[in-house]
């Protein structure tokens, strides 16, 4: 399958002299759910950002390397422009806007829509996905839960119509069973809408059962790649991400 | 007239001045909601704004309306070469270094308009009726009153507009949020350059109401100096509580003028301003974000 999303050799410099990542590249099938893994401040986010553009906005520069989507060239597009091409990023943390209704940030979303359908029925496609939102949708998203956060912010990605969505930590401070419902939709959504996704995750257990393949970055490089059958099985990912050890998994 | 009821006027007459102050005042907080810059050349533009109002309804002779779309017009275009020469390459640096751009361009347009139109005193056609509005026995004076009415309209409008329409979500989102703004795909820099707009539109319609409730000179904008001390009052977050405000300094002003020489009515509102800082950090509407100042 063509890949929509391809990095080669990216190279990212915070405020002139802090590398945060040194050669990384991967790529995103047409349809596919692919995991970045890796420990904190190995570089996932800022890989994400970089896709965004978001890099300039706190003092980053992708300094080598391309980022291509469908071909194009990302680098040269402001973030607002990237979204447009339709590859949402939803940001670590959810970011919803705390003062503004759940509708109000729907309609929030909408600068982002591709499609030519009528917002209504962009919501009423979320109200379906979340009947939770729904019923809270005059209500200021700053009293949801995380949980219902989540939900929102992942709404908001179904509003624009994206084709890819880059989805940073959405597992971040929820109960397990939470976070399973998230991934079932997440699941559907790529699922159902041929939604392409990018997952970056600290809970490698549940990126590996919802990816079908996995990149793992250490210190901004890609150190191992492979289907997640195959990162699954691996000895390293078992003692490092999985917390299984060595003589259980023999 | 018994005290009482000198009392009742002078408040009235001065919170109808505040109607006034708080058209400005908002102009300043769109400003500063969306962007975190706090605009000092608000008062020159309005007073550039009366100028214009002035070229083009006295010097061309093309009447108060013409003059009016030839100011709104003359406006926005000066607030927009403003954001995108001046302001926009600023995005990023300190605070205080965008204020002090903010304070030259405002010194810039005065010494223009001194240049161009002297620095005497002019009348600009009286768009306001001088004809009393009495409520009871109180007596309005006319401009006065006519001028807060036709604040109080726009004000309105303006929040409603901010509070209800998909351009209002998308500036709403940007001062919450830059980055989760351009995540949807809001160009935020366009945002920016709508709320000169907004300011522009707002300093437009004060400054021609101040230039004919008192006179035209060049020092029209020093008003906005009032206004400063009404946004910190109201907190700078607060387009709600820029409009309790305005009302508040124009009641106080009025009745420092009822009880003390006319002198202390320059300063009540920065003494004022003082004592609600000591009080209330956050101004008294505000949210955290005044501390950023």
């Amino acid at each position: 399958m063509a890949a929509v999303l391809e990095i080669k050799d990216l190279e990212v410099v915070y405020q002139g002299v802090i590398q945060a990542l040194s050669s990384l590249s991967l790529q995103v099938p047409a349809g596919a759910i692919v995991a970045l893994l890796g420990a904190n401040g190995a570089g996932k986010t800022t890989t994400l950002k970089a896709v965004s553009n978001f890099l300039p906005l706190e003092n980053g520069r992708v300094t080598r390397g391309s980022i291509t989507i469908g071909g194009e060239d990302m680098l040269r597009l402001a973030p607002h422009q990237i979204v447009r091409r339709g590859i949402f990023h939803i940001r670590e943390g959810r970011h919803v806007f705390s003062d503004m209704t759940v509708e109000e940030n729907l309609v929030a979303s909408t600068f982002a829509q591709r499609s030519p359908r009528p917002r209504r029925q962009a919501f009423d496609e979320v109200y379906a996905y979340f009947p939770i939102l729904s019923q809270r949708r005059g209500q200021q998203a700053g009293y949801l839960s995380g949980g219902e956060q989540q939900m929102l912010a992942i709404g908001r990605a179904l509003v624009a119509d994206p084709q890819m969505i880059l989805l940073d930590e959405p597992s971040l401070g929820l109960a397990p069973l939470i976070v399973h419902e998230i991934f079932e939709i997440i699941a559907r959504i790529n699922r159902e809408k041929r939604v392409s996704m990018l997952l970056v995750e600290q809970n490698a257990v549940i990126a590996l059962k919802y990816a079908s393949y996995g990149y793992v970055i250490e210190t901004g490089r890609t150190v191992l790649e492979g289907t997640t059958e195959k990162l699954s099985a691996d000895r390293d990912i078992q003692k490092f991400y999985l917390g299984v050890e060595a003589h259980e998994a023999a | 007239m018994s005290p009482f009821q000198q009392f009742i006027e002078y408040s009235i007459v001065g919170i109808a001045a505040g109607g006034v102050y708080a058209l400005i005042a908002l102009g300043i907080v769109v400003i500063f909601k969306a962007s975190r810059t706090f605009n000092f050349a608000m008062g020159e533009m309005m007073m550039l704004s009366a100028y214009f109002f002035y070229a083009a309804s006295v010097t061309f002779a093309l009447g108060p309306v013409i003059g009016m779309i030839v100011a709104l017009i003359g406006s926005v275009a000066i607030a927009l070469l403003i954001e995108r020469v001046a302001i926009r390459p600023m995005l990023g640096r300190p605070f205080i270094a965008v204020v002090m751009v903010t304070f030259g361009i405002g010194s810039i347009i005065r010494g223009i308009v001194g240049m161009v139109w002297g620095p005497n005193e002019m009348q600009i056609p009286g768009i306001l009726s001088r004809t009393p509005i009495m409520l009871g026995d109180i007596f309005v004076p006319g401009k006065t009153a006519r001028a807060f009415a036709i604040a109080v309209v726009i004000v309105v409008v303006l929040i409603a507009y901010l509070r209800y329409s998909r351009a209002g979500v998308a500036l709403r989102a940007a001062a919450a949020d830059t980055i989760t703004a351009y995540s949807m795909g809001i160009d935020v820099r366009r945002i920016i350059a709508f709320t000169w707009i907004v300011a522009a539109v707002t300093g437009c319609i004060s400054g021609v109401l101040m230039a004919n409730v008192n006179t035209l000179t060049p020092h029209l904008g020093l008003v906005a100096l009032n206004v400063l001390a009404v946004v910190i009052l109201g907190g700078m977050a607060s387009i709600g509580g820029v409009l309790v405000a305005g009302f508040i300094i124009g009641w106080l002003e009025a009745i420092t003028g009822l009880f003390l020489p006319t002198e202390f009515r320059e300063i009540t509102p920065y003494v004022l301003a003082l004592v609600v800082l000591l009080v209330r950090p956050n101004g008294l509407f505000g949210s955290r974000e005044v501390e950023r100042i």
